[in-house]
């Protein structure tokens, strides 16, 4: 092959790269009613992980999705279970505020939770509405991540209505989950209005030229690496990033410098990924 | 590993959110990037402006790059677009045109034997492959008139399909399905314990998707280097030779 990326040609090699580790910052866990999945627990999971070279992933529970409380005590066990390995998101769920409160009341950086994780689409809420405000409030007094589902087409979660939230809370570091997908014009230029919002890749990846563009247009200190496992081959997402045409320092941004960077605060003491 | 991609194009879409591979050389070329050594491809003006177009440029633009191999999309006979069977068969075997595609959705006609039966007849003793999308429903049905037809379902994902056409590989021996947008971790690993890898072929989606997304995919998957063969260009050969035009 002529792609001379040093880090493309020990991936197709070994499955993995010793220097560009990749750090995935939007995954699942456990079953979901809408797929199949081969390998859904952490046992699999880290299999893949290792097959990868992804040294660490930011989950959060698909049970938590649908049972906030339950699903967010899951993964807390899961990241107890494995620490360095699996980090998390809390799921709130709009449609019960006071439960939704205690969530974010729970909210535990020992516990190795980064942040909160919103499914607008999920939970037919828009991520605009003011039930997400606490979550936001509270990430923005204490640092936290946000990922966000977000889709082109939606009445929930497309790109206009995550730049509204983007302007209205600078203080929070919001990530776009799936980059919108399907409206890339508006994501890119979401992406690149706003200091606190990061395109994160997951499904984005698999279009051809997206990569390139959004590194053109936003630049690769705005991308992060995720795959939503135990959904997503992590080596889909990262050989469509080995055979784009950008740079390997590009590569090395968006595939872990950019997340090491967002998770430094949460992992110096001691949940460093390994 | 001898890559063959079974799902490719080129050709200057109406509109692409990212790349464009505009012409057979450059996808020569993008093929050569990616350490890939053949396409069966389509050119993109069959999709969007119809086979009567696509048809021939895909033929005439491949001309001379002796790595793509060109395949042709059908319409229903009874309109004449595409001159009668006798005559499009008879192009094919000119042309050599070893596989079709279909677009029923774009194209606005069903994929069934009321459409197409004396086709699918002869695609099927010829066993020429038919390249469709993931219409599953649509799948079904044409499989139960044409159960032993060799069709390859491409671009199925990204969600998992494997609720569909598992039941599909269990039932019908000459139904394959592509990598092209296979993403489900475990999932090739998977299909190939349960049903062996014949029933697999490595394709990039290309232009559309990425053309390293599949292939570092395939390349990785924790099976063995045998089967990986197979996936990556061994089963599409077979195919191949096995058409008899």
């Amino acid at each position: 092959m002529k792609n001379s990326s040093a880090i493309a040609r020990e991936f197709m090699a070994r499955g993995k790269c010793e220097a560009c580790p990749v750090v995935d910052m939007h995954g699942h866990y456990g079953a979901y009613r809408v797929m199949y999945f081969p390998r859904p627990y952490a046992e699999g999971m880290l299999a893949t992980m290792d097959r990868c070279g992804v040294s660490c992933i930011v989950c959060s529970s698909h049970t938590g999705l649908v049972d906030a409380g339950r699903g967010n005590a899951e993964m807390a066990r899961v990241i107890e279970e494995h620490p360095g390995r699996f980090l998390g998101y809390r799921v709130v769920n709009p449609n019960y505020p006071e439960q939704a409160a205690e969530e974010v009341g729970r909210f535990s950086r020992e516990a190795g939770f980064v942040g909160f994780k919103f499914h607008p689409d999920g939970h037919t809420y828009p991520i605009t509405g003011e039930r997400y405000v606490p979550a936001l409030e509270y990430a923005a007094e204490h640092k936290l991540l946000v990922l966000t589902h977000t889709w082109g087409d939606s009445q929930y979660d497309n790109p206009t209505m995550f730049g509204e939230v983007a302007a209205k809370h600078p203080g929070v570091t919001l990530l776009m989950g799936h980059s919108a997908y399907g409206k890339w014009d508006d994501a890119l230029a979401v992406a690149r209005d706003h200091d606190n919002v990061y395109l994160e890749l997951t499904a984005a990846y698999e279009i051809g030229g997206i990569i390139e563009r959004m590194v053109r247009e936003v630049g690769s200190r705005k991308i992060v690496f995720g795959t939503d496992l135990p959904w997503f081959d992590p080596h889909y997402g990262i050989g469509a990033i080995c055979f784009s045409r950008i740079t390997d320092e590009d590569r090395h941004d968006i595939l872990h410098r950019n997340a090491e960077r967002l998770l430094e605060p949460f992992v110096a003491g001691g949940r460093r990924a390994r | 590993m001898e890559w063959f991609d079974c799902h490719a194009g080129f050709g200057v879409p109406v509109k692409s959110p990212g790349g464009v591979i505009a012409s057979a050389q450059e996808l020569v070329e993008e093929l050569d990037f990616c350490g890939v050594a053949e396409g069966l491809v389509y050119h993109a003006s069959v999709v969007e402006q119809g086979p009567e177009v696509g048809n021939q440029r895909v033929v005439e633009e491949t001309e001379g790059e002796p790595r793509l191999h060109a395949t042709w999309a059908m319409l229903p006979a009874q309109t004449g677009e595409l001159g009668t069977m006798e005559q499009f068969l008879a192009g094919m075997r000119e042309h050599g045109v070893r596989a079709l595609r279909a677009y029923p959705e774009q194209h606005r006609y069903l994929l069934n034997g009321v459409t197409f039966g004396p086709l699918l007849e002869e695609l099927t003793g010829r066993r020429i492959p038919l390249l469709v999308g993931p219409d599953w429903k649509g799948i079904t049905s044409l499989l139960a008139e044409f159960p032993e037809l060799t069709l390859i379902v491409v671009r199925h994902g990204s969600w998992g399909d494997d609720r569909y056409f598992r039941p599909l590989l269990e039932r019908y021996r000459n139904l394959h399905v592509d990598t092209s947008n296979y993403q489900i971790d475990h999932g090739i690993e998977d299909v190939v314990r349960k049903y062996g890898p014949e029933r697999l072929l490595y394709g990039s989606g290309s232009p559309e998707l990425q053309m390293g997304a599949a292939l570092l995919t395939t390349a990785q998957a924790d099976i063995d280097d045998d089967a990986k063969a197979a996936i990556a260009g061994g089963n599409l050969r077979r195919l191949l030779a096995e058409v008899k035009l």
